[in-house]
């Protein structure tokens, strides 16, 4: 439904996406080099964004090394495409997006049908954040850290997380998200909320995300570390 | 969704407010909790006030995980420019 007269809400761009995809000092002439053959120029290009594309990796499959694979194949896919980059976005949202599509191929090959993603990748009943809305809530207490938040994101079912990765921190819009989930906006939509009721219920159970080393190691690595895997 | 514009908001129940959330979060830009159409509803329903104020709070986080903290380990660049250096224009892999 579009929200019109009194209802309408003002439409924000998402006030950090430019500012975070912003140019990077060097990139431009990395680029350009890179582009003519320069090895150098390519490895500036790697070391300049591979957190960022392994990152985004390891937050979608949820596996170290697998995550590491996608890695390298995004680096080898980008040396291969690169002449293809025309400046019309930023370069990083160009290999995000190029990251993302490498990922859910590779899923797609994995066994995880996307060709109706909007089915497969809605979570079993278990999974699903328990609908006792309205009950007497007990609320997250104090503020959010980014540790926790990144374990419980960890253990979000896989559907969910795709979508909440892709929407609330990389920055995609709902439309972009549908496209590369061959899915509806409106199922995206519903997704990344179910995503965010599910980590609120997670968050509100801090037993549930403590690591079970009782080290602080993150729980992308934690998940990574053993149990689970994404589109089995 | 429920066509919300025809609706008196103050009078809505949870399960509306809820089945609208996802909608009125897009169109919202992510803030409702303190928009002025909501007072009355929120006040008259607080778990609904504090659920929002939550998944404002998650979303709003979010947004610092888009800085990464994780390496991958050496071996992946070793093998990308051992990969380069073999010539990976030879290899008809392009998908």
């Amino acid at each position: 439904m579009q929200l019109q007269g009194p209802l309408r809400m003002q439409t924000k761009p998402n006030p950090g996406f430019f500012k975070r995809n912003a140019p990077i000092a060097g990139e431009a002439d990395a680029i350009e080099r890179a582009r003519n053959g320069d090895p150098d120029a390519f490895a500036q290009l790697y070391a300049l964004h591979k957190r960022r594309v392994y990152t985004l990796c390891l937050r979608m499959l949820g596996n170290v090394s697998e995550a590491e694979d996608m890695t390298q194949d995004a680096f080898l896919h980008l040396f291969r495409k690169l002449g293809s980059f025309r400046g019309e976005s930023a370069f990083s949202t160009w290999l995000h997006r190029l990251t993302v599509n490498l990922v859910l191929m590779h899923l797609r090959k994995k066994g995880l049908q996307l060709v109706s993603l909007e089915e497969t990748i809605s979570p079993s009943e278990d999974d699903a954040p328990r609908r006792d809305f309205g009950s007497h809530d007990q609320t997250l207490t104090g503020s959010v850290d980014r540790v926790t938040l990144e374990r419980a994101v960890a253990l979000l079912p896989p559907g969910y997380r795709m979508v909440f990765v892709l929407h609330d921190v990389e920055g995609f819009e709902h439309n972009e998200i549908a496209t590369m989930l061959e899915c509806s906006t409106g199922n995206s939509k519903s997704q990344l909320h179910k995503a965010r009721l599910k980590l609120r219920e997670l968050l509100r159970n801090p037993q549930a995300l403590a690591p079970h080393d009782g080290s602080a190691q993150p729980a992308a690595h934690a998940v990574a570390a053993g149990q689970k895997e994404v589109a089995r | 969704m429920k066509d919300l514009i025809s609706r008196n908001l103050d009078h809505m129940t949870p399960e509306e407010f809820e089945a609208s959330l996802p909608e009125l979060f897009e169109a919202g830009g992510g803030a409702i909790s303190n928009d002025p159409r909501f007072a009355t509803f929120f006040a008259a329903n607080p778990n609904c006030a504090a659920l929002v104020r939550d998944l404002e709070a998650i979303a709003e986080q979010a947004r610092s995980l888009f800085e990464p903290i994780h390496d991958p380990s050496d071996a992946v660049w070793s093998n990308i420019a051992s990969r380069l250096k073999d010539g990976i224009h030879n290899d008809g892999d392009e998908s």
